[in-house]
């Protein structure tokens, strides 16, 4: 009993933990797309502008509803909640701090730790299609089906080097092991090799791609395009059904980056964050925030830096280089894995 | 050089009714039956070689004097022969058919007359044989008159409201939000409604203002487009018949609302050609800076819109381009106070003086902007996605650019080395050394690289421009046009009376007309000007680059993705108030 209510206050803290963060995350491209821009950005709501993210809730929230008279309305609803819950449930199994043993009792810093859990990444990852798909199909209207479309065509075939990497990645983890693992603690708890983490480095800028795609960032932001399809699959939702797209896509962005940042850089390891102390938890939470905050820094630098690509050529790009590449990846790293390990 | 007259006359001697020069300009009076063939000839005998229809349009002559006895109205196509450098050659046409005139189309010559004899139908109801769509263009499609004809008073005139809440098609159309079954289905006739039709317009952030592309799309793939202008229309040579010649130069800077420098450069040599006068060598040179440093900065916009449209909001170039304009409008400011409709060029010179600090100011920009160009073009040039994006897309060859009218960058960057400044010298541009940039594959990219390549040459003539400039007047030294000093009107009663009769009755050209086009930033911008003695233009025409340049856009765009069609509308640079006037 006492296992199920502490999962259950785990995983609202974790979602009050994420909607922060995407409130946070918001403000943080702003400012940081302002400076790029040579702006100030957000300024004027509260000492630097903090409270903006508040004030943009706030006026989400209490905008009118308003549900056009042309679109499938139940589809059009539900829409927005299954393009969310995907980028939330994600994290549950991605530790983020290291145990914390208070006498005899211990404290996880992760939802689950399911022996699945890289299986479980690629599976939610791909449901988290539907509801974009769902929601511009359901808003009949020309723009927003071109949207769904290009997202069915564009996620599908990301799906496949990010399979492919992370297959190469559960490879590595049998290096001087009986068995691998799939559990992303576990993979975290594993030390490596020195080579082999020069090894996982050469796979992140693919992987680090990969994951643009998939949470639709530019120059991959090709649903909603804001130049062409103006709003792609969205353009048919105002106040606080857009928001939770909006949440979904800056969810996606922090689940890509704590991603990355446990399987690449070892999530919350890093001086002092020992496991067992009690100051362990703090330092450990605070070198993963640092990671996933540097690598979304690098998300929005792409997005002040890069043009957009054009829809023919994600495709082509995708099929025609990284597959392939990540197909040598992955064969390379097998026979790196017999013969080394 | 062939005399483009004696030719014609040689070889038609019945189809020339008259034939004049006037301010350098021949002049061809023809008969209508024979326009299509003298124009076939003159478009392609070599010598002549008059490939270019720069303007086409229509004077209504009901009420100048100097036409009584002749047809009410006339078209008037002026000719250019882009391989012999820019020459002019005018055609007046009298039109047969009294108050319901009749005119051969021209669009089997030179097809850039589709939307001009569209324009000359919409406001003068002249019907054009021949035509392949001719329908009104920018007034509305139920619209009872066509305002330009001189019977048609200018305001007061009965604004055809057909919506009122009484009539079913409004009850849903004043509604929010439409049922399905309601919508209607906007296919225009020669579409075929099987495929995808996206209505693109009038409020999309890639149309640059208010165009409305109609577009059919297979999949993706561009299969037609249709668009539809006029939504900006105001009228604006009408309102240029009905006041003073003066007082159209704050007019024309909204036209084309980036670089009203050069809007205004266009009508101030038109009408200076009309009174054969010519403006101070100090305020030549000032509007060569001038026009040249609005030249940089509506291809700053250019750039900032491209690439904003091409490679999505976030990009940070989209400010750099802007800061950098924001400069070059400081400077306007600088010299008239203003910075978007400036206003600055008057007929016969500036309206002020350059300040003082403005020459250091600008040798400091001057020395700046180089090195900021060099970084858009790291930024832009040096990315395999941007130039994947333009390389290929928008393809049009140097004779397709030649037969739509497309002038500027667009033909430039097709392989053509056209440019008026060069061609036809006007504000002393025969003194400055520059180079026309040309690119020869007339795709999006060659375009942007003429467009940077050009902010280079500018600001190497405004470079020439500012070590050479010269002392003098800044404004013409002839006080039935320029007002005297504001010194002068304490001591001198001569001055006082000058003053007052210039600014309660204007000045009165010759009766006469002259056509004026200039190398604008988008292409050629001319003004005709019909005077018949008065304070005020008979007639007052104004061809712009974008209204031309855009009929281009199916040419360009057809076959390639919904993608493209964002990066073809960007190549173009149009500016809807340009468009529509």
């Amino acid at each position: 009993m006492s296992i199920v209510l502490l999962s259950i206050l785990k995983s609202l803290a974790l979602i009050i933990l994420l909607l922060t963060g995407f409130a946070y995350l918001t403000y943080y491209e702003r400012k940081l797309l302002a400076r790029f821009h040579v702006r100030r950005g957000p300024n004027r709501a509260g000492p630097f502008g903090l409270l903006q993210p508040i004030a943009d809730a706030v006026k989400a929230i209490f905008k009118e509803e308003i549900v056009p008279g042309h679109v499938d309305k139940l589809i059009y609803i539900v829409a927005p909640a299954l393009s969310l819950i995907p980028a939330l449930v994600i994290f549950a199994v991605i530790p983020i701090a290291p145990d914390l043993r208070l006498g005899g009792f211990t404290l996880q810093f992760h939802v689950a730790d399911i022996n699945v859990g890289l299986l479980y990444l690629a599976a939610i990852a791909s449901v988290a299609t539907y509801g974009i798909i769902l929601g511009g199909w359901s808003s009949n209207n020309n723009y927003a089906l071109l949207g769904s479309l290009r997202t069915a065509a564009q996620m599908i075939s990301y799906e496949l080097p990010f399979g492919l990497l992370l297959a190469a990645i559960i490879l590595t983890t049998n290096i001087g092991r009986e068995a691998g693992t799939l559990s992303l603690i576990e993979i975290l708890n594993q030390p490596r090799p020195w080579w082999l983490w020069l090894w996982l480095w050469l796979a992140f800028p693919m992987f680090f791609i990969t994951m643009l795609a998939e949470s639709n960032r530019s120059p991959f932001d090709l649903p909603e395009t804001e130049n062409e399809l103006i709003a792609g699959f969205q353009v048919e939702y105002g106040g606080i059904k857009f928001a939770l797209f909006f949440m979904a896509e800056y969810i996606s962005m922090i689940t890509g980056s704590a991603i990355m940042a446990t399987l690449f850089f070892g999530g919350w390891r890093g001086p002092f964050a020992d496991p067992g102390t009690w100051y362990g938890p703090i330092v450990g939470f605070g070198w993963f925030f640092l990671k996933v905050v540097a690598l979304l820094f690098v998300y929005i630098w792409v997005r002040a830096s890069v043009p957009r690509i054009r829809y023919d050529q994600l495709l082509q790009f995708c099929w025609k280089v990284l597959t392939p590449l990540s197909i040598g990846y992955l064969v390379l790293t097998a026979l790196i894995v017999v013969f080394v390990g | 050089m062939t005399d483009p007259i004696a030719a014609v006359r040689s070889a038609f001697p019945d189809a020339v009714r008259a034939s004049a020069v006037y301010r350098q300009t021949p002049i061809l009076t023809l008969q209508a039956a024979d326009l299509l063939a003298v124009g076939r000839f003159l478009r392609d005998t070599p010598e002549l070689g008059y490939d270019l229809l720069s303007d086409l349009t229509v004077v209504d002559r009901l009420r100048l004097p100097q036409a009584q006895d002749e047809a009410r109205f006339a078209g008037i196509y002026q000719l250019r022969s882009v391989a012999r450098g820019g020459d002019l050659l005018q055609l007046t046409v009298p039109l047969p058919g009294g108050d319901a005139p009749v005119a051969p189309s021209v669009t089997g010559l030179w097809p850039t007359a589709d939307w001009h004899e569209r324009e000359a139908f919409d406001l003068f109801g002249v019907r054009y044989e021949g035509h392949p769509d001719l329908r009104r263009i920018l007034m509305p499609d139920d619209w009872p008159t066509h305002p330009l004809r001189k019977d048609q008073p200018l305001g007061g005139e009965r604004v055809p409201y057909t919506n009122t809440w009484a009539e079913e098609e409004f009850q849903h159309l004043g509604k929010q939000i439409m049922q399905t079954d309601q919508r209607p289905e906007p296919v225009p006739g020669r579409m075929d409604a099987r495929h995808m039709i996206v209505n693109m317009g009038p409020q999309h952030p890639a149309t640059h203002g208010v165009l409305r592309l109609i577009v059919e799309l297979d999949g993706e793939r561009i299969i037609g487009i249709q668009p539809d202008i006029g939504y900006l229309h105001s009228g604006f040579e009408k309102q240029g018949e009905n006041i003073r010649y003066k007082d159209f130069v704050y007019y024309t800077d909204r036209m084309d609302y980036v670089s009203a420098m050069q809007n205004n450069l266009a009508y101030c040599l038109a009408v200076e050609k009309l009174l054969g006068i010519e403006a101070p060598p100090r305020a030549q040179a000032i509007r060569v800076i001038v026009c040249e440093l609005q030249r940089i900065a509506s291809h700053l916009v250019w750039l900032a819109t491209h690439t904003l449209d091409v490679g999505g909001t976030g990009l940070a170039l989209l400010m750099y381009a802007f800061r950098e304009r924001e400069e070059i409008l400081d400077l306007f400011e600088m010299v008239c106070g203003a910075r978007l409709t400036t206003s600055y060029l008057r007929v016969g010179g500036v309206s002020h003086d350059l300040p003082p600090a403005f020459i250091p100011r600008l040798r400091d920009l001057l020395a700046r902007l180089p090195g900021r160009f060099d970084e858009y073009e790291r930024m832009l040039s040096g990315s395999p996605l941007w130039r994947g994006r333009l390389m290929g897309i928008g393809k049009i060859t140097a004779a397709q650019a030649i037969a739509w009218g497309v002038t500027g960058p667009l033909l430039r960057g097709a392989g053509v080395p056209y440019d008026l400044r060069k061609a036809q010298p006007y504000c002393g541009y025969e003194q400055y050394d520059f180079s026309i940039p040309v690119q020869s594959e007339g795709d999006s990219y060659a375009r942007y690289l003429v467009r940077m390549a050009e902010m280079r040459q500018s600001l190497r003539i405004i470079q020439q421009a500012v070590d050479a400039l010269p002392a003098g007047h800044f404004w013409i030294d002839d006080p039935k046009i320029a007002p005297p000093a504001r010194g002068l009107l304490d001591q001198s009663m001569e001055a006082l009376i000058h003053h007052f009769k210039l600014f309660t009755e204007g000045f009165r050209p010759p009766p006469g007309q002259a056509y004026h086009g200039i190398e604008a930033s988008k292409g050629e911008m001319g003004v005709f000007l019909v005077s018949d003695g008065s304070a005020h233009p008979y007639r007052c025409r104004v061809r712009t680059p974008s209204f031309v340049n855009l009929q281009v856009t199916e040419l360009m765009a057809k076959g390639h993705l919904f993608s493209d069609l964002v990066t073809v509308i960007g190549t173009i640079d149009i500016v809807l108030g340009d468009v529509d006037r």
